[in-house]
C-alpha cells in the first residue's frame, strides 16, 4: 500500500503570467508561521505510515535550507515517514543553491525536480518566470554534482513566441545534462491569469502546440525516455511513485493551502487562503466530498488510462469494486474501445497511441454516469 | 334574430393590416380598452413574438348600429402567409363576407389576389378596403383602379381606413352592416353545423368551432358527426369573447364552440358535418378539404432517451393544431424518431420553435423533404417522404414530384429577374399577365421542392421586396431525380441523404460537404466527408483533426477538479449528436438547408 504525503509550500518570488496555482508572491515573513501550522495539520495523520513524500509549490526552494530543516525534523517527530520511499522536492532555479539542496539531501530527499520550463530567455521573459536559462542549466548541474539520484525537470510547449525549433534547443541543452525525468505540459490559458487576460499575439496555435509536443514526445523517445504518462516522461526505474499513486487512484494526505487529499474514499481540499489555513491548519477545509463506489471506480479508471503503458486492468477494478458495480463503466471502455479511442489487449485498456494528446473526450467520456 | 348577425372575416396579403384593424373593431365594440393595444387576437406567444398571424381567431362583437339597431357581429381574423392559408379558407365557410384589405402602400398582391379568388369561390360579400392610409406613400388611387383591373371588383369608392389610428372603421363597420348579408338558415330545420376549427382544453377534451347552418344545438342535446358516426352528448354551448362565452344555444347562422367531453382527438375533423343521432342521413357540408401536409422532416430528441417525451409533445401539440401529421420513424445515425408532416416551411418553423419552447424539448430536425411518388420496376407505387427511403437507382421506374401553381405579382421592372430566379427553380410559365401598367402577374407551375427553402427570400431580395406570391398545391409531374447519399467518416447518414434534380446534383453535392466541413467542429481524427450518388462519390472533403486539448500540469491530487473540468467539457457537448464516432452539432442536420446552389 502506497500512502502519500504531499505538503504545498505557496511561497513564489514573483508571481508567473500564467499561473493559476495557489501561490503568494514575497511574503517570506510567513514561512516560519506557514511551517508551524503545516506541522500542526500532519498532528491528525499520526501513525499513519507515508511510504512517499512531495514538496510541491508555489517554490519550497524558497523556504531557505532552515526552513527545510525545520519542516523536516518536524514531520519526523509528528508523522510516520520513517520508511519513504521516495521523496521529492520541487526546486526553482533561482533559489536552487547549492546549500539549499545539501540540505535536501541531509534531509533525505533523493528526488527533485526542477522548474526550468525552457532554456530559451525570452520565452522564460515572456510569461515572468523569476530566472535566466543559464540558472536553470545551472540548477540541474548543481543537483547532478551533488548526487541527487533522481532529477527531473519541467518543460513547457507552447510558451510565447515559442516554436519547435527554439523547443528542440531546450531539450538539446536539456538532454546534454543529466536528467532522469521530465514532465511536460502545454501551455494553457487559465481564466483569471494575466495571460488569458492578455494573450500575447504570438502565442503559438493548438496545432502548433500539438506539433512541439509531439516532436519532443520523439526526441525524449529516442533519447531512452519511457512516455508512461500523458506529461510525462522517464528514464527506466525513474517515474514518479509519489505521482503514480495519484493516477493509480491511491491514498495521500496533502497539508498546506489550496492542497487536496484523497483518504479513505474521500476527497478534500484545504483553503486557497494562507491566512485562513494558518488560523485553523487542521479545519481550512474548502470542499469535501465522499465518492459512492461508482463514482470512485469511473474516477479511478480516468485516472489510470492516463498511465499510457500501464493502462487501467477491469479484471482488477472488478476484483476490488465488484462485478456489478463497474458494469456500466466497462461497457463505456468497450465502447470507446470499438469507436478506437482505447486499446484492449484483454486485460488492460490503453489510450490509442494517437489519442493521448486529445484524451480529454475520452477521459470526460469514461466517467460518464449512466 | 339571425337579421341582426352579420359572420365576416377580415382577409388580406401578409401584414396588411388585419389584426390591427380586428383591435380597433374590438375597441369601438367596448369589448376591450381604447389604449392601444396591439393585435389582441394574436395570442399565441409566437405569434406577438413574429407580428404574424397563425391561426385564425373568432370572435363575436355586440355592435349598436347608426340606425339605433343592436347586432351582433362575428369576426375572424386570418392569417396572411401562404403556409396558413387553409386556416382562410375554413374561416370563409362560416362567413358571409369578407373585410379584402389591402396596404395602401403596397397595393394589391399575390395573395390579395389568392384570398379575394378563395373569397368569391365561396360566395362572400367582398368589402375592399384600402388601409395605411395615414403613411405617406399611400396610394389610394391606385389601389383602387387595382382591385378592378387585377381583381374585377369595382369600386366606385373604396373604404378608405388607418387601422392604425382607427381613421375609417366605424363607416367601415356601417357597410358591413349594409352590405354583408345576415345568415339564412332554418332554425326549425334538422341539424347541418360545419367544423371549422377545434382547440384542445385539458379539462373538457376537444372544443369544437362550428358554425351552424340550420338547426340548432345547446346543452344535453346529442349531436353525431357525420364522417365516423360518433355520437356525443353536448356539455356545453357558447360563443367567442375574449374568452370562451357560454350561452344557452347556438342557433343556425350563428358561429360559437361545442364542448362535448371528446377525448380522442383524432375523432374530430375540421371540415366534418354535425347532425342529429335521429336524422343521421343528413347531407353533410361539401367542398370542405382537409389541409394536406406537404412538406415532411424528421424530428428527433437530441437526447435519445426523450423519445417518449417528443412523442407526448407531438401529441399535445397537435392537439391544438390539426393539420401537423406525425408517425414513427428511426434513422441508423439518429436513432428513434418521428416523420412529420407540415403545411409549409413556416408553419415548420413554427412548429419546431414552439415544441423546444413550449415543450422544453431539445431537437434535431432533418432536412425538409416532399412527398416523391416512386414507381419501382416491379410497377409499385411508393410515396415517399423520407430521402432515405428511396429504392436504389436501379430498383426506380421513374419518380414524380409535387407541384404547385403559383401566382407571382411583380411590378413590371423587375420581370426579367423574376423570370430567371423561376427558371433557376424550374419554374414553368403558365401564363403572363399585365393587370395594369405597371404590374404583371405571372403564373408558373414550381416543383414544390423548388419553392418551400429559400424561393420566397430570393423573390424578394432580387424584386427590392416588391414582388410576392401566392400558390396552391397541383398535381404531380414526372422529374430526373436522384437521391445523394453523405458520408461521414465513411458511413452514410441517412438523416442528411436528400433528392435533388440529376443535373445539378453533383454541384449541390460539393455546396453541401463545404458546409458541412464549416459546421462540424474538428474530431480527434480526420474526418472524410462524402457525397455519393447511387454508389459514386461525387465530391469529397476532410475535417482535419483537431491536435491536441489541454494537457496543463495536474494540479498535485487536485482530482476533484480535473474531474468537474471533464465533467463541464461534457455539458458543451450535450447539444451534439453522436455518429458514430464523429459528434455533429444539431444544426448541421437543418442548416443544409441554405446551402446554395
Ligand atoms: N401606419 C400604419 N401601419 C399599420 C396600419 N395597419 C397596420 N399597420 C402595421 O402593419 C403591420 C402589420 O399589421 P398586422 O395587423 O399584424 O397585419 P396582419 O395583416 O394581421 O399580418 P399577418 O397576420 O401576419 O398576415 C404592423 O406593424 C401594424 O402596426 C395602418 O393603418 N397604418
Ligand atoms: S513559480 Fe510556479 S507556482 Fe510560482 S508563480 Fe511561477 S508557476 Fe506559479
Ligand atoms: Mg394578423
Amino acid at each position: 500500500m502506497t500512502t502519500g504525503l504531499y505538503v504545498h509550500l505557496p511561497f513564489c518570488a514573483s508571481k508567473c503570467s500564467y499561473c493559476d496555482f495557489y501561490s503568494v508572491p514575497g511574503r517570506l515573513d510567513l514561512v516560519d508561521a506557514y511551517v508551524r501550522a503545516l506541522l500542526k495539520e500532519v498532528r491528525q495523520y499520526a501513525g499513519l505510515p507515508f511510504t512517499t513524500l512531495y514538496l510541491g509549490g508555489g517554490t519550497p526552494s524558497l523556504i531557505g535550507p532552515d526552513g527545510l530543516r525545520k519542516l523536516m525534523k518536524g514531520l519526523r517527530r509528528t508523522a510516520n515517514v520513517s520508511a519513504l520511499q521516495e521523496a521529492t522536492l520541487e526546486v526553482n532555479p533561482e533559489s536552487a543553491s547549492a546549500e539549499f539542496f545539501q540540505a535536501a539531501l541531509d534531509n533525505g530527499f533523493g528526488r527533485v525536480s526542477i522548474g526550468v520550463q525552457t532554456m530559451v530567455d525570452t520565452e522564460l521573459r515572456s510569461v515572468g518566470r523569476a530566472h535566466t536559462a543559464l540558472q536553470g542549466a545551472e540548477a540541474v548541474m548543481r543537483a547532478s554534482a551533488l548526487g541527487f539520484s533522481s532529477i527531473s525537470v519541467d518543460l513547457i510547449a507552447g510558451l510565447p513566441g515559442q516554436n519547435q525549433q527554439s523547443l528542440r534547443r531546450s531539450l538539446d541543452g536539456l538532454l546534454s545534462l543529466h536528467i532522469d525525468h521530465l514532465s511536460l505540459y502545454c501551455l494553457s490559458l487559465e481564466p483569471g491569469t494575466p495571460l488569458a487576460d492578455q494573450p500575447p499575439a504570438n502565442l503559438p496555435s493548438e496545432n502548433k502546440q500539438a506539433d512541439m509536443f509531439q516532436m519532443a514526445r520523439d526526441m525524449l523517445a529516442a533519447a531512452g525516455f519511457e512516455h508512461y504518462e500523458i506529461s510525462n516522461f522517464a528514464r527506466s526505474g525513474h517515474q514518479c511513485v509519489h505521482n503514480l499513486n495519484y493516477w493509480r487512484g491511491g491514498d495521500y494526505a496533502g497539508l498546506g493551502a489550496s492542497a487536496s487529499s484523497h483518504l479513505q474514499g474521500r476527497r478534500y481540499k484545504n483553503l486557497s487562503d494562507l491566512q485562513a489555513y494558518m488560523r485553523r491548519p487542521a479545519a481550512a477545509i474548502e470542499s469535501s466530498e465522499e465518492l459512492g463506489a461508482g463514482t470512485k471506480a469511473a474516477e479511478e479508471a480516468m485516472l489510470r488510462l492516463r498511465l499510457i503503458q500501464e493502462g487501467l486492468d477491469v479484471g482488477d477494478l472488478a476484483a476490488r469494486f465488484g462485478h456489478d458495480r463497474i458494469q456500466c463503466l466497462s461497457d463505456r471502455l468497450s465502447s470507446l474501445a470499438r469507436e478506437n479511442a482505447l486499446i484492449f489487449d484483454g486485460t488492460s485498456y490503453r489510450l490509442h497511441p494517437s489519442r493521448v494528446l486529445t484524451s480529454n473526450p475520452i477521459l470526460a467520456a469514461v466517467l460518464e454516469e449512466a | 334574430m339571425t337579421n341582426n348577425r352579420r359572420n365576416f372575416c377580415i382577409i388580406a396579403h401578409i401584414d396588411h393590416g388585419k389584426s390591427t384593424l380586428a383591435d380597433r373593431i374590438l375597441e369601438l365594440s367596448g369589448l376591450v380598452g381604447v389604449n392601444g393595444s396591439e393585435q389582441v387576437l394574436d395570442g399565441m406567444e409566437l405569434e406577438r413574438e413574429r407580428g404574424i398571424t397563425i391561426k385564425s381567431s373568432p370572435i363575436r362583437i355586440p355592435y349598436r348600429a347608426a340606425n339605433g339597431e343592436e347586432y351582433i357581429l362575428n369576426l375572424i381574423d386570418t392569417p396572411g402567409h401562404v403556409d396558413f392559408n387553409y386556416e382562410v379558407s375554413r374561416s370563409l365557410r362560416a362567413c358571409e363576407g369578407a373585410i379584402l384589405l389591402v396596404d395602401a402602400t403596397q397595393g394589391v398582391q399575390a395573395q390579395t389576389v389568392a384570398n379575394a379568388y378563395r373569397a368569391i369561390d365561396a360566395g362572400l360579400e367582398i368589402i375592399p378596403v384600402i388601409n395605411k392610409i395615414d403613411m405617406p406613400a399611400a396610394m389610394i388611387d391606385d389601389c383602387c383602379l387595382q382591385f378592378d383591373d387585377i381583381l374585377g371588383i369595382a369600386v366606385d369608392a373604396a373604404l378608405t381606413i388607418s387601422a392604425k389610428k382607427g381613421t375609417g372603421v366605424p363607416e367601415l363597420l356601417e357597410d358591413i352592416i349594409t352590405k354583408v348579408p345576415p345568415p339564412q338558415g332554418n332554425q326549425d330545420a334538422p341539424l347541418k353545423s360545419l367544423i371549422f376549427d377545434s382547440q384542445y382544453d385539458p379539462y373538457r377534451g376537444v372544443i369544437m368551432h362550428v358554425r351552424v347552418f340550420s338547426g340548432s344545438i345547446k346543452a344535453g342535446d346529442r349531436i353525431m358527426l357525420k364522417s365516423n358516426g360518433k355520437t356525443y352528448e353536448v356539455e356545453e354551448v357558447g360563443y367567442f369573447g375574449l374568452r370562451l362565452m357560454p350561452c344557452e344555444i347556438l342557433a343556425a347562422g350563428e358561429v360559437g364552440y361545442v364542448s362535448a367531453m371528446v377525448r380522442t382527438v383524432a375523432d374530430i375533423n375540421v371540415g366534418d358535418t354535425i347532425v342529429s343521432p335521429d336524422l343521421p342521413q343528413t347531407e353533410a357540408i361539401s367542398g370542405f378539404r382537409r389541409s394536406q401536409p406537404v412538406v415532411f422532416c424528421g424530428l428527433y430528441p437530441t437526447d435519445s432517451n426523450d423519445y417518449v417525451k417528443l412523442r407526448v409533445a407531438l401529441e399535445k401539440l397537435q392537439l391544438n393544431d390539426s393539420s401537423i401529421v406525425f408517425e414513427k420513424e428511426s434513422s441508423a445515425a439518429l436513432g428513434n424518431g418521428f416523420r412529420v408532416g407540415f403545411l409549409g416551411m413556416l408553419h415548420m418553423d413554427i412548429t419546431l420553435e414552439r415544441l423546444r419552447r413550449e415543450y422544453e424539448q431539445e431537437l434535431i430536425a432533418t432536412l425538409p423533404s416532399v412527398v416523391y411518388k416512386v414507381t419501382t420496376t416491379k410497377g409499385q407505387m411508393l410515396h415517399i417522404d423520407n430521402p432515405s427511403k428511396f429504392p436504389t437507382p436501379q430498383e426506380i421506374e421513374h419518380i414524380e414530384e409535387p407541384m404547385v401553381r403559383a401566382h407571382l405579382m411583380t411590378p413590371t421592372e423587375f420581370v426579367g429577374p423574376c423570370m430567371e430566379l423561376a427558371k433557376s427553380k424550374r419554374g414553368i410559365m403558365i401564363a403572363m399577365e399585365h393587370p395594369d401598367q405597371r404590374r404583371t402577374l405571372f403564373t408558373f407551375d414550381f416543383p414544390l421542392a423548388e419553392i418551400i427553402v429559400d424561393f420566397h427570400d430570393r423573390l424578394k431580395s432580387t424584386t427590392k421586396g416588391y414582388a410576392s406570391m401566392d400558390y396552391e398545391m397541383a398535381a404531380y409531374h414526372a422529374a430526373d431525380l436522384v437521391k445523394v447519399d453523405i458520408l461521414i467518416n465513411g458511413d452514410p447518414v441517412d438523416a442528411l441523404s436528400y433528392v435533388c434534380v440529376r443535373q445539378g446534383a453533383p454541384a449541390r453535392g460539393r455546396a453541401l460537404i463545404a458546409k458541412l466541413r464549416e459546421l462540424i467542429p474538428r474530431q480527434q481524427f480526420r474526418v472524410p466527408l462524402q457525397a455519393a450518388i447511387g454508389g459514386n462519390i461525387v465530391a469529397r472533403e476532410d475535417i482535419p483533426a483537431i491536435r491536441k486539448d489541454v494537457l496543463a500540469k495536474c494540479y498535485g491530487g487536485d482530482v476533484t477538479r480535473k474531474r468537474k473540468l471533464l465533467e463541464k467539457q461534457k455539458e458543451g457537448k450535450k447539444r451534439m449528436k453522436m455518429v458514430g464516432s464523429v459528434e455533429v452539432p444539431q444544426e448541421a442536420f437543418f442548416s443544409l438547408l441554405k446551402v446554395d446552389q
